[in-house]
């Protein structure tokens, strides 16, 4: 049984590697191979970023454990739809907070369950590879201030995402609650990629192979790097540096562990088929992790699904709702008598 | 007979070009990959509209600690006929955004530019004609827009950057922007139109360097008549020009929350 469901994975991964049969790739009027359009991460739903150690070395679901993803998919798409709170996906980590569900236009959801087991697909066991010792000193450093902090004190204690910043790149793809949309378009020299959440445009210039023009220097950094492009084949190549680094964390979100400002991205999106691009990020950091790592999912289009203008600093109430009732209790506590 | 008609072509190819030049006649913009005029490019206002679209001195900068810097250059207005029109209780609302400008102009908070103020702001924007619209992106807070090309969509929702349809008369790219939300201002000197706001913009390539911006605007709780602005826009002409990230909100966080930080 194990063999053949390995067998099976094996059949999904390699069908999952290759664009399918009797499909040629569109190509733009300049000849370049044609990725644009709104393409989401929502596919991914369910899939963990970390490989679970009951996986292994095993990238693929089996048929069991893909019925259960596929239920609780379908459990998280149904409620969605009916404009009620799931007890499924990322609303679970909610229990117990006292929110008001979002409307099916908000939220996201899968429309085909994934077998991928994890979202890193290198290393073999899908998981981070281990930290160099001056980031898991940054790491217990940082863990040590927050618990000096019961609350935030400035915006400085809250995220990137939180101050409406930046999500970095990695962080803008991953699948999350909503806002997974990536906004391709192509004109002949240039790729843009688009997010919806902070408004962020990276202007991809394409180079020819292995005549990439230079980066910018080390002098001048971006929360979204500096890129650069080239085809190979049917693939779009990405490279990108030049990242603000300590700020901002690689996960989704721009949460989790921060990059340092050697963080170095090599992205590679290949167009499988009408609906999906293959998305592939090799991360490099140096200074963070001790080897490369990989992440890898399809990115799809939605019927209907559009980027919208999301004003996230413009309309960042909770911002100073979260600041003000941290000083409010403070001011609360403050008055009464010091306990014994 | 080859040679004669290679140099009869050469003749008159040197003809097609050089008359009109010497005729002074309109400048064609090269084409982009649909065959509409090449608008393409990083593009930047060369003039101080964004201190105010009408006429100014110059005038203090906000702090005496920094010196001159900061201070506000003297500026030629761009506003055709020199004044804008406003009804009156607006242009008394126009004054106390002046007395307030250093704290409640969008711009001082990060706020989204809204149009037309985006393409004069002194930062560059680049234009990209894909086949999917016509995107600008603004250096400024990480600003853009798409241009839908395509038949005209109602705004689906009132936004900072307004919904734009946009199409060619000729070599013109027009864009008609509609469903902004009102919150915006034109300028660091308090002018500003409601969410009823309806501004029809006119970019012309007059030669290699340079497009030709034009913005009819309309909004009659606002305005006793329709205006326009226009001005020049330069292409930034070296040779590794880029557009560069200018992420503003972290520089105006003290103003929009340091009454809420731990004291």
């Amino acid at each position: 049984m194990v063999v053949l469901c390995a067998f099976i994975a094996g059949i999904t991964f390699a069908q999952a590697k290759a664009p399918a049969k009797n499909w040629t790739p569109p190509k733009t009027a300049w000849g370049d191979p044609d990725i644009q359009g709104v393409w989401t991460s929502d596919d991914s739903f369910g899939v963990p970023f970390e490989r679970p150690h009951v996986y292994g070395n095993r990238k693929f679901l089996t048929d069991e454990e893909f019925a259960e993803r596929e239920k609780e998919n379908k459990l998280l798409a149904s409620s969605i739809e009916a404009g009620v709170t799931p007890n499924a996906g990322y609303w679970r980590q909610h229990e117990g907070v006292d929110y008001q569900p979002y409307s099916s236009s908000w939220s996201e959801y899968a429309r085909q369950t994934s077998r991928q087991t994890s979202l890193i697909v290198d290393p073999e066991d899908g998981r981070l590879p281990e930290l160099t010792q001056q980031a898991l000193m940054l790491r217990l450093a940082a863990i040590a201030a927050s618990r000096r902090k019961p609350r935030p004190e400035s915006w400085e204690d809250i995220n990137m995402f939180g101050r409406c910043i930046t999500r970095g790149v990695l962080g803008s793809m991953l699948p999350v609650m909503y806002g997974n949309g990536t906004d391709i378009l192509q004109s002949p020299g240039l790729v843009v990629i688009r997010y919806e959440m902070i408004h962020e445009t990276r202007i991809v210039p394409i180079d020819p192979p292995g005549h990439p023009h230079p980066h910018l220097s080390a002098g001048l950094r971006a929360y979204m790097g500096d890129p650069r492009g080239h085809w190979e084949g049917n693939t779009l190549v990405v490279e990108t540096t030049n990242f603000i680094g300590g700020r901002v964390g690689i996960g989704a979100d721009g949460a989790g562990l921060k990059y340092s400002e050697d963080l170095r991205l090599v992205e590679r999106f290949t167009r499988m088929s009408d609906r999906s691009i293959q998305y592939a990020v090799t991360v490099s950091d140096p200074k963070t992790f001790t080897a490369p790592w990989t992440v890898e999912f399809p990115i799809t289009q939605e019927p209907g699904y559009q980027i919208y203008e999301y004003a996230c600093h413009e309309g960042n109430y909770a911002m100073a709702d979260i600041l003000s009732g941290a000083r409010a209790e403070e001011a609360k506590e403050g008055a009464q008598p010091a306990a014994k | 007979m080859q040679v004669r008609s290679i140099s009869l072509i050469a003749v008159a190819g040197w003809l097609a070009f050089a008359l009109p030049a010497l005729h002074g006649q309109a400048y064609r913009a090269p084409r982009a990959a649909d065959g509409h005029a090449d608008l393409s490019g990083i593009w930047e206002a060369l003039n101080t509209a964004n201190w105010g679209l009408e006429d100014h001195s110059p005038q203090a900068g906000p702090m005496w600690q920094t010196g001159a810097i900061g201070a506000e250059p003297a500026g030629q207005g761009v506003v055709e006929g020199g004044a804008i029109p406003y009804l009156p209780a607006a242009l008394e609302e126009r004054k106390s955004n002046f007395a307030n400008r250093r704290t409640n102009d969008p711009e001082a908070k990060c706020y989204l530019p809204g149009i037309p103020r985006a393409n004069y702001m002194p930062y560059p924007f680049q234009i990209v004609q894909s086949p999917r619209g016509i995107l600008f992106v603004y250096e400024y807070a990480s600003a853009n827009r798409l241009i839908n090309m395509g038949k005209p969509v109602e705004p689906v929702s009132d936004t900072w950057m307004g919904t734009s349809n946009g199409h060619w008369e000729g070599d013109t790219l027009v864009i008609e922007v509609t469903g902004f939300n009102g919150l915006a201002w034109f300028d660091r000197a308090g002018d500003f139109a409601s969410d009823k706001l309806h501004v029809v913009e006119r970019f012309t390539r007059t030669d290699r360097d340079h497009l030709q911006y034009e913005a009819a605007i309309e909004d009659p709780s606002v305005f006793s008549r329709p205006w326009k602005i226009s001005m020049p826009l330069y292409r930034r002409v070296e040779k590794d020009a880029q557009l560069l990230e200018f992420k503003c909100v972290e520089f105006a966080e003290e103003l929009l929350y340091g009454q809420y930080k731990k004291k």
